[in-house]
């Protein structure tokens, strides 16, 4: 399809309804959280939550490296666990904020520390966590390896701070809180078999073992959660790693693996545009013909959570690299950098050819609560379900899709690299005379 | 058969020159001196490098071909006073190069010359403009523009007759005009091409700031760079494909 007649058929209109339901819905939250004290105390036998599942962990980063543990649990939802773990699935069922807040308040986090070296007494002696499977820690690790939602009960040592406290882009919102003191397994949990063949190699650097599980069929939510658990890596090398660090690391380090199969592809022969709407945030995607390199620009509106004042500037950020990848760590768009990043590889493998790849971010206003980075992961993803806009030139394209920014042309190319100029190569030149 | 003995500074400049591209590079040790080409993986920024015979305190090759790891060497060089002298034996047997700097006796295991990467073609450029400028003031245009951008572009004013810098930032510019006059020499052309500072930084590293550099220089066209070092009796060339702006 040509790019104008493709930017004409996006449906401009269903933005103005999510802007509507997003008001409404933002006071059911409320609601919500009275249900869930509602429903906690009913599940509180004494001070241990019985009957209780577990789908997932959250391990926290406060006071590295003495960090909080923490097994989340939906109280009174025990039979929906499944539900309530962030993937790919929340993006397929179309998921709104208000249904991402409600899953995450509905998921009690009960925390202790530990460290992350040594979780237990015990254990200082050799601080490892490889051998750690008893106590709180260990019952915490035994969920984050497991592919399904373990049964156990947990000892609280008070009754949870329900406060809905708005997290960062990466992490994720928590929800209410509890301190535990211990942790029981009532069922042997399940684990796949290549969790335990990695789990047991003690020789295998986290990078390898990462991409293993992937090639694996393992998707990067569930890799992330072992990786927390330190049940990845070589033993010396073990640790938990904070929920928010390993979500970056495993976007990076499957997107290394995935730039790498598409090192010496061809490259795409024609310039497509791929957009995304979910959200509250929009995502224009565009390739175009060449050696690999990669842009991530976000422009986040006033009043977006981001940029709370209504009253200030449009907040833009940008991070990009070239055919060898970066050598740092991004400065800015962090987590959503390597996020997008993943979405654009998987799909430029998927069709084994490599491409020069810009993606623009657009946080609307009616972003109004931070759901975390898979969002910014499964629309990427996703937005190359759909049809593509096709153009003569990448520059071509972007002025076409700047039209629809909200800023302009000029300010976007001071800010991309990519919409700057494109890096050709010199085999480009060597017959030309 | 080599053998060499080399001062310190002029063996360290020769191997910066080259390891700002790659990490591992052949050498070919011709009767005449050492020649070296290598472009980088995304075949961005090539370097072509030669060091004559007379650039050595003695020398002595015919026509062999070694492959090195270059942060190995420049780390052996390193060892070495710049008033210091490094003798370089290659062992034919071995395929080792035996490095002494007073006393100290390195032997360096070499690699596979065909396990590295295949040496660049030269693409034959017609630059139509040429500016010769000193190695501080590109020194000074790419520091400059580094503040405020990650690309910079480099250009020659036909009308006014000047060649130009521009970097322009997220919210901040960068632009420098040099005249007839501020420079050693120009030769006045259409030319107008953006550069990734990425590679412009790597290379401006390793031009001396007191020699005198020629920019070649086209229209949406590579940039040739070239410098002499080692008085006189080194020559550098590189050249750098432009980030494309029009289509």
């Amino acid at each position: 399809m040509r790019l104008d007649d493709y930017i004409e058929d996006l449906e401009p209109d269903e933005e103005a309804e999510r802007r509507r339901l997003a008001k409404e819905k933002s006071y059911a939250i409320t609601d919500h959280l009275e249900e869930f004290e509602r429903k906690f105390d009913d599940a509180l036998s004494g001070d241990t939550l019985v009957g209780s599942t577990s789908p997932s962990i959250f391990v926290g980063r406060s006071n590295y490296p003495d960090i909080p543990v923490g097994l989340l649990s939906p109280v009174g939802d025990e039979d929906a666990a499944e539900e309530y773990v962030t993937d790919g699935d929340w993006y397929r069922q179309g998921y709104a904020i208000d249904d991402v807040l409600q899953r995450r308040t509905g998921l009690l986090n009960s925390s202790k520390r530990a460290n992350v070296d040594s979780p237990s007494i015990a254990s200082r002696l050799t601080p490892s966590v490889h051998d750690t499977w008893d106590g709180f820690v260990g019952v915490q690790r035994e969920v984050a390896i497991a592919d399904r939602p373990v049964d156990l009960e947990i000892g609280l040592d008070d009754k949870p701070d329900l406060g809905l406290d708005a997290g960062t882009d990466v992490a994720t919102p928590r929800g209410p809180q509890a301190n535990a003191r211990n942790a029981d397994l009532t069922e042997n949990p399940h684990v796949p078999r290549p969790v335990k063949k990695t789990l047991e190699d003690d020789d295998w650097q986290a990078e390898g073992a990462m991409t293993y599980l992937y090639r694996r069929g393992f998707d990067v939510y569930e890799i992330n959660s072992i990786l927390s658990a330190g049940a990845l890596g070589q033993t010396k090398q073990r640790r938990l790693v904070p929920t928010r660090w390993s979500i970056t690391a495993v976007d990076d380090t499957v997107g290394q693996y995935l730039r790498g199969r598409i090192r010496n592809a061809p490259s795409i022969d024609e310039v497509q545009v791929w957009a995304n709407e979910y959200v509250g945030n929009r995502y224009w995607i565009v390739l175009a013909p060449g050696n690999w390199e990669f842009e991530l620009v976000e422009m986040k509106a006033p009043g977006s959570i981001w940029n709370p004042n209504p009253e200030d500037d449009l907040w833009m950020a940008s991070a990009s690299e070239g055919y060898e990848g970066r050598s740092s760590y991004v400065e800015e768009t962090a987590g959503a950098y390597y996020a997008a990043r993943l979405g654009v590889l998987e799909h430029l493998e998927s069709i084994g050819r490599q491409a020069k790849c810009l993606v623009l971010r657009e946080v609307s206003d009616d972003y109004w609560a931070p759901v975390g980075v898979w969002q910014v992961r499964e629309s990427v993803r996703n937005a190359f379900e759909s049809e593509y806009g096709e153009a003569e030139t990448f520059h071509e394209a972007v002025s076409e899709v700047a039209t629809r920014l909200p800023v302009s042309g000029a300010r976007l190319r001071r800010k991309s690299e990519l919409a700057a100029g494109l890096q050709s190569n010199l085999s480009a030149f060597s017959n030309a005379k | 058969m080599f053998k060499a003995i080399v001062s310190a500074e002029t063996l360290t400049s020769a191997l910066d020159s080259v390891s700002v591209l790659v990490d591992e590079c052949k050498i070919h040790l011709e009767e005449d001196g050492l020649e070296i080409r290598a472009v980088d993986p995304a075949n961005v920024g090539m370097v072509d490098l030669s060091l004559d015979a007379a650039a050595f305190e003695s020398y002595e090759a015919d026509g062999g071909l070694i492959g090195v790891d270059l942060s190995r060497l420049e780390d052996i060089a390193g060892m070495a006073d710049s008033g210091q002298l490094i003798q370089l034996e290659l062992d034919e047997e071995t395929r080792k190069l035996h490095i002494q700097i007073d006393g100290l006796e390195y032997t360096l295991a070499l690699i596979d010359p065909d396990s590295i990467r295949q040496e660049p073609d030269i693409p034959d450029l017609d630059l139509p403009a040429e500016v010769v400028l000193e190695g501080n003031d590109v020194n000074r245009s790419v520091t400059a523009a580094d503040m405020v951008s990650d690309h910079i572009a480099l250009g020659v004013d036909e009308t006014e007759e000047y060649f130009y810098v521009d970097a322009e930032g997220d919210t901040d510019d960068v632009h420098l005009e040099l005249t007839q006059d501020d420079l050693i020499d120009l030769q006045i052309g259409p030319a107008h091409s953006l550069f990734s500072l990425d590679y412009l930084k790597d290379m401006n590293k390793a031009i001396p700031k007191d020699t005198e550099v020629t920019l070649d220089l086209g229209e949406e066209f590579p940039v040739k760079i070239y410098f002499g070092f080692g008085e006189g009796q080194g020559q550098v060339t590189y050249m750098l494909a432009p980030r494309i702006q029009s289509d």
